[in-house]
């Protein structure tokens, strides 16, 4: 007579009782098992062992050829400054030479940017705060700030449009025909510190929409003509920037930081900001920018860096 | 801690050898692909780390940047010696070196991507063999782990003076303190992994920012994980070896001869 009744008092089971129960049964599904003890014949253990101690041996051998092979030159030099070259050469022996290291590190960027590629959407705002850093944002100038000089004759010019024209926009048109847009992002830097500003300046969209670029283009070329060396020798400054990020509703041309008109040390009179690019997309006192249909030169990229460096 | 009791070089030849399972085979291969992974890793991390130290000071003469690992450097230099910058010290030996940001940036994405299929393949391979089981919290946790540290601290002091010391017993695959420290790697891992994504992604993942509260708590997050992740390293390896060639052996062919009940008290 008990056993009918039981699947009947089961399903009377108040919640909290079914949820012990599948409590209980997790925890039992999730208790560690008893060993097994297995009899295997001597010969068959020891030749298994043999073929894995084998395997480590190899390993071993390989990650430290591939290690010695990824590690930068000046490293090599440091770590072994007697023995160096003669590892070099033979790791050359077997194929691993600098120039394949060098392209397969190369190989390494182009997928992590495609990756970076592939998670970006123009559709997704960037995270915005409520206020900016209080610290003075810090003047990452690569070489050194550019005197005034520059600023009287400075235009921005435009090629690469679909009208076929060159367009040359003082910085008064510029903050009269299109309307100001403020926002407070974070400049992210390749060296790892960033900083929350508030931004002022023109849409980039805006003036694409103003100024379409040819049809087939990809890419902006943005160049500074006034940017500096160390020693303060005229040296162009240009990134690459795919025009997928330019018509990002939250990629500015600033001409505002802090609620102030930029200053030297940010790039006056106009600057691009990308918050979704790293800092040194980011290119200060712009004066050229061409539409492209092939990727354009990036200054970091021909010195090692990523070319496309979506944060 | 001995083996088991019959001595494989007194068995007959064609007597069986009786062994449990230890670690799944892709347990082990991700276990030892770690060991470099995670060297490559912190050579490159702290090589990029140098170029905008997260943990500064207010600036000094010697130390403009305030850079915390500088002023170690310089300690470990005025007691070690050096030929060049003893600010760079750390950085030189620990890491790619100093100046090597676009190497060390190359190096780190590629080890990265790596860490993150060794750590995939570790997971399956818990899964598959069961292993997770052993890694599991349970509620004599707290105990055990006590008994456990007590019977560390009287490991050394009971060996000079020759009196036995029995090791409190153990009832699963691992005490209570490598089960803590078992469990803590994948998380720690997971942990890594996570704060690498939200510094390497803070505009396109910016959910997984906030989860840090902002970028610099992903740097600050993100070094810790280092410093567990190699801190645990030393014990590890202490502890594997002072237990014997048959748990070194276990994490290379993945069987042991310590067949519970048989001789391991």
């Amino acid at each position: 007579m008990d056993e009918p009744r039981r699947p009947r008092s089961s399903k009377r089971a108040s919640p909290g009782a079914r949820l012990a129960a599948a409590l209980r049964r997790a925890a039992q599904a999730a208790a560690e098992r008893p060993e097994t003890v297995e009899e295997v014949p001597p010969r068959r253990l020891a030749a298994r062992s043999r073929r894995d101690f084998l395997l480590l041996g190899a390993g071993a051998l390989a990650s430290a050829t591939l290690g010695w092979w990824l590690l930068p030159d000046r490293t090599k030099r440091a770590w072994l400054p007697a023995g160096h070259d003669r590892l070099d050469t033979l790791a050359a022996r077997v194929g691993l030479t600098r120039e394949r290291r060098e392209r397969a590190l190369d190989r390494v960027l182009t997928f992590d940017d495609d990756v970076a590629e592939a998670l970006y959407s123009k559709d997704r705002r960037v995270r915005t705060y409520a206020r900016p850093d209080p610290r003075p944002l810090r003047n990452n100038y690569h070489g050194r700030t550019p005197g005034p000089g520059y600023l009287p004759g400075w235009r921005l010019e435009l090629s690469g449009l679909a009208s076929g024209r060159t367009e040359r926009l003082a910085i008064g048109e510029l903050l009269s025909r299109f309307a100001r847009h403020d926002m407070i992002t974070r400049l992210v830097c390749v060296e790892g510190w960033s900083h929350v500003v508030a931004w002022g300046g023109l849409r980039f969209p805006h003036l694409l929409a103003a100024f379409p670029p040819a049809p087939g283009t990809r890419w902006a070329a943005m160049r500074s003509e006034v940017s500096l060396d160390g020693r303060g020798n005229p040296e162009p400054y240009y990134v690459s920037l795919d025009l997928e990020t330019a018509r990002h509703p939250q990629a500015l041309l600033a001409t505002h930081h802090g609620g102030a008109p930029l200053t030297l040390a940010h790039g006056a009179p106009l600057r691009l900001v990308a918050p979704m690019k790293l800092g040194l997309k980011n290119i200060k006192a712009l004066t050229h920018i061409r539409y492209t249909e092939a990727e354009p030169a990036d200054y970091w990229a021909e010195r090692g860096y990523s070319s496309y460096d979506g944060i | 801690m001995a083996t088991s009791t019959v001595s494989p070089a007194r068995a007959p030849a064609d007597e069986p050898v009786r062994i449990v399972r230890k670690h799944h085979a892709l347990v082990r291969i991700a276990h030892w692909a770690h060991v470099p992974l995670l060297l490559g890793l912190i050579a490159s991390g702290l090589a990029i780390y140098w170029a905008a130290p997260v943990f500064r000071h207010a600036p000094t003469a010697v130390n403009p940047r305030g850079d915390w690992l500088a002023d170690a450097g310089r300690a470990l230099a005025s007691v070690f010696g050096t030929s060049g910058d003893a600010r760079n010290w750390l950085y030189e030996r620990m890491s790619i070196g100093p100046q090597s940001l676009a190497k060390a940036l190359q190096l780190h994405w590629l080890l990265a991507y790596l860490y993150m299929v060794c750590g995939a393949v570790y997971l399956v391979g818990l899964v598959r063999g069961g292993g997770w089981r052993a890694l599991l919290p349970r509620r004599s946790d707290p105990a055990e782990s006590l008994a456990m540290l007590r019977y560390y601290l009287g490991v050394v002091p009971h060996a000079l003076m020759r009196k036995p010391w029995p090791h409190p017993p153990v009832a699963g695959k691992y005490n209570a303190l490598q089960r803590g420290a078992y469990l803590a790697m994948p998380v720690v891992g997971l942990l890594v992994v996570l704060s690498g994504w939200s510094m390497h992604h803070p505009a396109t993942l910016p959910w997984l920012e906030r989860l840090f509260v902002n970028y610099d708590g992903a740097r600050v997050v993100h070094f810790a994980c280092m410093v567990i992740l190699g801190g645990f390293m030393v014990p590890h390896v202490v502890l594997a070896i002072a237990d014997g060639w048959d748990t070194l052996r276990s994490m290379v062919t993945g069987w042991s001869r310590r067949v519970k009940g048989a001789s391991h008290g």
